[in-house]
């Protein structure tokens, strides 16, 4: 009961600490400006709604799934754990009666509901400001976003654990990895979330007439496969991340 | 009371050596951590909290490896950081801590106060961290560390940037606590601090120990330490000769106008050299007591347990 009490109490401190961080600002600016650029287009009004959704789907993927949320679960993913470690009060939670791994995994919890809620809600928005359109884009993209959003917060917690500057390692895999190296002709893209997002979107867009890019180019494997990536990588970030912290001396922390 | 075992511990850094082979036993009183810069002595908080592994051997907190969480809940710690969560309160930072240790809401609180009001902080505890000063940071580090009535106490240098008012408030408390059967094992690299306050020194030099006992125990190693006085003379060779007829004066050596003096009681042989000076109408022109540094004594400590 105690331990749980503790757990809960890290959870909640956890989340309220970021979510009074300048990650949150740094979050919010993107957030910002898609919302506006979604406004500007006024997808709602547009006389062709397969164009309308068609143009809003590619806007989702270039501009949300490949742009905000990278930004919004780095912000939360790296700084959850990785902010404890720069500012060296890390040493206060690992010196308290909670086993690492429950530390490790209260802190991905606490950066779940906060940077999921945030970034459904931006989604919400846009497919509000969308009208019909955004109604279908949101039963269609869902999973994608939601699987992504885990998936990304995973992989950046794995480097908050590995990496001491966990958050510049980070911008470097999400402009490397996911962008460059996500975006080549090859199978070598499977190695970006954002590849398995992509797929997920497309398939999810097929029925209302969302093309996904040249198949000899993009590469496509089916939406379950997809699913499946997702949920792995997200396990096996974490496994990593766990058998990691586990072990990891940090001595710098004095 | 739980007891801090030390079993031929070493930590490795790499090539570089932490602390080598420290066994010892620590139950009950208030233990002073002694040791230069690079000793070792943080290397041993960290062991004893936790925070490391040990390269060989085990550390344990009542029976348990240091590093569980069962030893934790025993542990309290204050380390050598002033960094907290700086949008806290000094009140709201001890009571998150509290609850860190799984307290419910009003035993958190009843804790914290009492925790508080031991660091006589009662009055400042409503003050934001991001602007407190050096010694609020010192007094919430010890309420934090001691929040969860732990048996154990390890500070890691609680007076370094306290007045001397602080310094006898602090002094008091952790007397006060050792006398409630807890254990305190605090770190100084200032020999007259370690002195005032414990009631047993360990004395770490290069990551070995090389002096544990009781404070009478240590202080008659390093009674038996030379002193090296500095003489210069207008004539040393005459000055060399009558001071090695001195009675305490272990060994004299001349080096151009100075007469290097191994004396192991510099007070007597300082009274001595008056007497001499004007009995025996000597031109002295310097007296200087060299090696009195906290470094120089480790290093003695060093070599005699060599």
């Amino acid at each position: 009961m105690r331990l749980l009490r503790a757990w809960q109490t890290l959870v909640w401190l956890s989340a309220r600490r970021m979510l009074f961080s300048s990650s949150t600002l740094v979050v919010l600016l993107p957030v910002a400006i898609s919302l506006l650029f979604v406004l500007h287009r006024n997808y709602g009004a547009w006389d062709d709604s397969a164009r309308a959704f068609d143009r809003f789907s590619r806007f989702l993927v270039a501009g949300y799934l490949l742009f905000v949320i990278p930004i919004c679960t780095l912000a939360y993913g790296t700084s959850s754990l990785g902010g404890d470690r720069e500012d060296r009060t890390l040493l206060f939670l690992l010196v308290r009666p909670i086993p690492r791994a429950l530390v490790l995994l209260g802190k991905f919890s606490a950066s779940v509901p906060l940077a999921l809620g945030l970034l459904l809600a931006c989604f919400g928005g846009y497919c509000l400001l969308a009208g019909e359109v955004g109604r279908l884009a949101w039963n269609a993209y869902l999973p994608a976003v939601v699987l992504s959003t885990i998936a990304y917060l995973a992989v950046f917690h794995l480097f908050a654990v590995v990496f001491r500057h966990a958050t510049t390692v980070a911008l470097i895999y999400a402009l490397f990895m996911e962008l460059v190296l996500g975006h080549m002709p090859g199978i070598i893209k499977r190695v970006a979330i954002s590849y398995y997002g992509r797929v997920l979107m497309y398939a999810g867009g097929e029925p209302w007439g969302v093309r996904a890019p040249p198949a000899q180019w993009f590469e496509p494997i089916s939406a379950t496969a997809a699913t499946w990536a997702l949920a792995g990588l997200t396990v096996a970030s974490l496994a990593a991340a766990l058998a990691v912290f586990q072990w990891r001396e940090y001595r710098d922390l004095t | 009371m739980a007891e801090l075992v030390f079993e031929r511990v070493t930590k490795f850094y790499g090539p570089v050596i932490g602390i080598n082979a420290v066994s010892c036993r620590l139950c009950g009183g208030i233990v002073g951590l002694l040791g230069a810069n690079g000793a070792g002595k943080s290397t041993f908080m960290k062991l004893a909290s936790g925070q490391l592994r040990p390269s060989l051997g085990e550390v344990r907190v009542a029976g348990r490896a240091a590093t569980s969480a069962a030893a934790r809940r025993r542990v309290g710690l204050s380390p050598d950081l002033h960094v907290f969560y700086e949008e806290m309160t000094g009140f709201q930072f001890v009571y998150a801590m509290a609850r860190l240790h799984g307290y419910s809401r009003g035993e958190a609180r009843q804790r914290t106060q009492r925790a508080i009001e031991a660091v006589g902080m009662s009055d400042r505890a409503g003050r934001r961290l991001a602007g407190a000063s050096h010694g609020m940071r010192q007094r919430i580090k010890l309420a934090q560390a001691m929040v969860h009535d732990p048996e154990l106490l390890l500070l890691d240098e609680p007076l370094s940037g306290i007045d001397p008012a602080g310094r006898r408030e602090i002094s008091l408390l952790l007397a006060r606590w050792a006398g409630e059967g807890r254990t305190i094992v605090f770190s100084s690299h200032i020999l007259a601090e370690v002195e005032q306050l414990a009631d047993r020194i360990l004395v770490l030099v290069r990551g070995r120990l090389v002096a544990d006992g009781a404070l009478a125990e240590v202080r008659g190693l390093l009674e038996d330490r030379p002193f090296v006085v500095a003489l210069e003379a207008a004539e040393p060779r005459r000055l060399a000769a009558c001071v090695a007829e001195l009675p305490e004066v272990r060994s004299v050596e001349v080096q151009g106008e100075t007469v290097l003096v191994r004396t192991r009681n510099p007070q007597r042989f300082f009274s001595w050299i008056n007497e001499l000076v004007v009995q025996e109408g000597l031109e002295l022109r310097r007296m200087e007591m060299l090696d009195t540094g906290a470094e120089a004594v480790f290093s003695y400590l060093e070599a005699a347990s060599a």
